[in-house]
């Protein structure tokens, strides 16, 4: 009677046991996403070293990472829709502008935006040192990892962005060769709107400043020099800041100093007074240290400690 | 600053302390030393924002704008110290007469300086006499005439940057943020280097000077540090010796 109770208590605690394990296990693995591999591609593709050996003799990596996958943008979206049901009768072309227009059946509108920009325009000009979509969207220039723009990790997350474009445009030779002679990574970052961003957390009360997108654009990146882009002419400009500086007039813009370092002939005044405040600290600093010096010479003779 | 007109104060022959800062003196500089140090570390992670150390911090503080808000909330603080000591010097010239003539700067004081090298390179065997302020502490406090109104002006300015803009010229908004981050470290390490050190850290002081913080200063220490002051007080006579 005893020994048939405590059978059932024993059987029951196995019971709720083995429930709190499969709970456990669900609750656990339930955040994990999968990637939509209905036609079976990553059985061949998810191996690593899968290869093929390209026209010019190179070997193009064939990898498919299944990780990289199933936190991407697409991971709900099969193979197929993008490589059509017969992946392998096409060549891929690793090419900068087909990946586009691969990307533009689907998004159309950011497409044709980005088409008209000056990235874009120069792309179908055969110009490949440009940003596509690829450049912006997928930390590894990969087509499979594009992540979802609001996401942390994502290149075009507001507090990622300037580190985005900085992988062109912080190297000054290849913008050299385009005449882009300003530095415009290092002057924005030292620009308020670019320390209080890096500094800033995650949380989007913190990142309410300015970009490289806010006053450029994103798909619709114009020259400079084009009238149409946002920061071209004191009107545009003006509309650019006020969308963030409510009631900001033109001296408020005429103060900006862009991507240019204030010299002689530009911004004078912000140049004399760097000149006049760093002599003033230089000056009155080296005078204390050497009192300071003096001091510590005459009570180190004097011996520390012993009063008077 | 009380004027003494050469009688000795019957309770200074017996007490072992001197009086040396009033009350609001010392408040004022409780609320410019707090404020500074607040100022201090909320503005300088901005200054060196790439550097790890001012990324960890702003962490600690919970992000930009909690940093930006503390630094503001300290300027505030800061001007209130600076109208309150505009309100005290106003009432002690108007309704206490007072006159406040301890701390104008006077040709005297270059002659101290001198001396006061003089002593510290080993040309001079006695300290120089100091009246009442040193010319330390004139220097630093006319250093506050400049750096505060510097400071708050061009802080200021980048707080309200398009009300600025309204009625000045547009290139004052580069320009108060290099004289503002400039200022800020002249007087980041003016504070530390010379003020702390000749307040704290000479013999005899050494670890802590307290009489900016309770107003009383040791006899003993008064004799050595302001000769001439204390045989005004007093009516004695100090003599001059070797040493700190
Ligand atoms: C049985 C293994 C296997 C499966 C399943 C498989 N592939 Fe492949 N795939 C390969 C091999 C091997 C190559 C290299 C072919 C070559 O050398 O030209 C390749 C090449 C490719 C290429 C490059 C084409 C080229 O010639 O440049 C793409 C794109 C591709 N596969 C996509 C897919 C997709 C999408 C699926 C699922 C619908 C898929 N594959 C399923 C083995 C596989
Ligand atoms: C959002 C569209 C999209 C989806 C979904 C997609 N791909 Fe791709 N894939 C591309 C693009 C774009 C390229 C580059 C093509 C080129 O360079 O011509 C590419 C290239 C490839 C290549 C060539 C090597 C490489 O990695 O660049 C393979 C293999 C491949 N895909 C397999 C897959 C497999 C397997 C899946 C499903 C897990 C998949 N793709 C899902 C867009 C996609
Ligand atoms: C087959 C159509 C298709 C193609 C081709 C395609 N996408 Fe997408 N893309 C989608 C869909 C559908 C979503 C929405 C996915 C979701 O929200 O789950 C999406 C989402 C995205 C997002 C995230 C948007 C957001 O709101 O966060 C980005 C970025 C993106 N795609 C970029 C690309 C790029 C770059 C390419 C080219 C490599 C590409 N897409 C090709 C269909 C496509
Ligand atoms: C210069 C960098 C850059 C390039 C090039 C670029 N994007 Fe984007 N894209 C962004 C940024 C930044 C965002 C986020 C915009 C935002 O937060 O409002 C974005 C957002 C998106 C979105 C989400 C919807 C939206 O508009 O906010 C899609 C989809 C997208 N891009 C697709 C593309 C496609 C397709 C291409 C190529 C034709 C492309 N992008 C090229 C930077 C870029
Ligand atoms: C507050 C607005 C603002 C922000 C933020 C900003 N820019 Fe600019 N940018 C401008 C203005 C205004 C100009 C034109 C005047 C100039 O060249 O300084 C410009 C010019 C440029 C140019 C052309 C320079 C040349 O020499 O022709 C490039 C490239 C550029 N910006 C890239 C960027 C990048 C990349 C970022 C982010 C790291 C960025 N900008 C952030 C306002 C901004
Ligand atoms: C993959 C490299 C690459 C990336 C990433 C990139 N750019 Fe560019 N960008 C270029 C090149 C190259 C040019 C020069 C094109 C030309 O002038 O013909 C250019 C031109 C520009 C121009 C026009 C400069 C002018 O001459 O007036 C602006 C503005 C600009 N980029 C902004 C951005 C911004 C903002 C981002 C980030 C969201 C970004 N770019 C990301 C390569 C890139
Ligand atoms: C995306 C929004 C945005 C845009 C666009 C923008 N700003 Fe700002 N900016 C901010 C924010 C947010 C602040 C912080 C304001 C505050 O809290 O006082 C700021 C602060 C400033 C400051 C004060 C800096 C300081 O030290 O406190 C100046 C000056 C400034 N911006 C100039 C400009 C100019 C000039 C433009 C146009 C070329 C511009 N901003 C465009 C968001 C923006
Ligand atoms: C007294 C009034 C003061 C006001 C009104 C003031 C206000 C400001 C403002 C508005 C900024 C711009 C950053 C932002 O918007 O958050 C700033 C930056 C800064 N402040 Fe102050 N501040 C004051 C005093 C001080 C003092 C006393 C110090 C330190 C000695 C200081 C150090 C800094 C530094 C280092 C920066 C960053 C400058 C840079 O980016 O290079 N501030 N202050
Ligand atoms: C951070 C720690 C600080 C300490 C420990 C400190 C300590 C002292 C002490 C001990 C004195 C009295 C000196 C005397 O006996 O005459 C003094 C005076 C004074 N302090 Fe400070 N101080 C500090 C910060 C500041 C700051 C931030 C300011 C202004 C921004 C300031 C401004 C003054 C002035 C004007 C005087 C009066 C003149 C003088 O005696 O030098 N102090 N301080």
């Amino acid at each position: 009677m005893l020994s048939g109770v405590r059978k059932s208590v024993r059987w029951l605690l196995v019971l709720t046991g083995a429930l709190l394990l499969i709970g456990l296990y669900l609750l656990l693995t339930s955040h994990r996403a999968f990637a939509l591999d209905e036609t079976g591609c990553l059985q061949c593709h998810g191996t690593p070293g899968l290869s093929k050996t390209g026209p010019s003799g190179q070997t193009i990596s064939l990898y498919v990472s299944e990780a990289r996958v199933n936190t991407a943008a697409h991971r709900y979206i099969d193979c197929t829709s993008c490589h059509t049901s017969k992946p392998h009768e096409t060549a891929i072309t690793l090419n900068k502008q087909t990946q586009a227009e691969k990307c533009g059946t689907c998004h159309s509108y950011q497409y044709k935006l980005h088409a008209q920009s000056i990235h874009g325009q120069q792309l179908r000009q055969g110009v490949t040192e440009v940003a596509s979509c690829l450049d912006c969207h997928s930390a590894e220039n990969n087509p499979h990892a594009v992540i979802r723009v609001l996401e942390y990790s994502a290149p075009t997350y507001k507090k990622n962005i300037a580190g985005t474009c900085a992988q062109c445009h912080a190297q000054e030779d290849l913008m050299a060769t385009f005449g882009i002679v300003e530095k415009v990574y290092e002057s924005y970052m030292r620009s308020f709107h670019g320390k209080a961003t890096a500094l800033g957390t995650y949380k989007t009360t913190e990142l309410d400043k300015a970009t490289c997108t806010n006053c450029h654009g994103v798909h619709d990146i114009k020259s400079v020099s084009d009238p149409s882009s946002p920061v071209a002419g004191m009107e545009n400009l003006t509309k650019t800041c006020v969308s963030c500086h409510p009631g900001a007039g033109p001296e408020f813009v005429s103060g900006f100093l862009g991507h240019k370092e204030a010299s002689p002939r530009y911004v004078p005044a912000a140049h004399y007074t760097e000149i006049l405040f760093t002599t003033l600290l230089i000056s009155v600093i080296t005078f204390g240290i050497i009192v300071v010096l003096l001091a510590v010479r005459k009570y180190i003779a004097n011996r520390w400690k012993e009063t008077l | 600053m009380t004027t003494y007109s050469g009688t000795i104060p019957a309770e200074l022959a017996r007490e072992e302390h001197v009086t040396r800062f009033d009350i609001h003196q010392r408040v004022q500089h409780f609320f410019l030393m707090v404020s500074f140090t607040l100022l201090v570390l909320t503005g300088m992670p901005l200054k060196f924002a790439e550097s790890g150390i001012s990324k960890w911090w702003i962490s600690v503080l919970g992000g930009v704008e909690p940093t930006r808000l503390i630094h503001r909330g300290a300027a505030w603080v800061m001007i209130a110290v600076c109208v309150y000591h505009a309100l005290y010097l106003l009432y002690g010239i108007i309704v206490l007469k007072k006159k406040f003539t301890d701390i104008f700067p006077t040709k005297n004081d270059f002659i101290l300086f001198f001396q006061e090298m003089a002593y510290f390179t080993g040309l001079r065997k006695e300290r120089p006499r100091f009246p009442r302020y040193n010319w330390r502490e004139k220097f630093d406090y006319y250093a506050m005439f400049w750096g505060i109104p510097v400071m708050a002006l061009t802080g200021l300015v980048m707080m309200f940057p398009v009300v600025a803009t309204r009625f000045l010229p547009g290139w004052v908004l580069p320009v108060a943020l290099i004289a503002h981050s400039d200022e800020s470290m002249l007087a980041l390490t003016w504070i530390v280097v010379v003020h702390v050190f000749f307040n704290h850290f000479v013999p005899g002081v050494f670890p802590f000077n307290p009489s900016i913080f309770t107003g009383k200063l040791s006899k003993e220490r008064y004799k050595v540090d302001h000769p001439v002051e204390y045989e005004k007080l007093t009516g004695q006579s100090v003599q001059s010796k070797e040493g700190n």
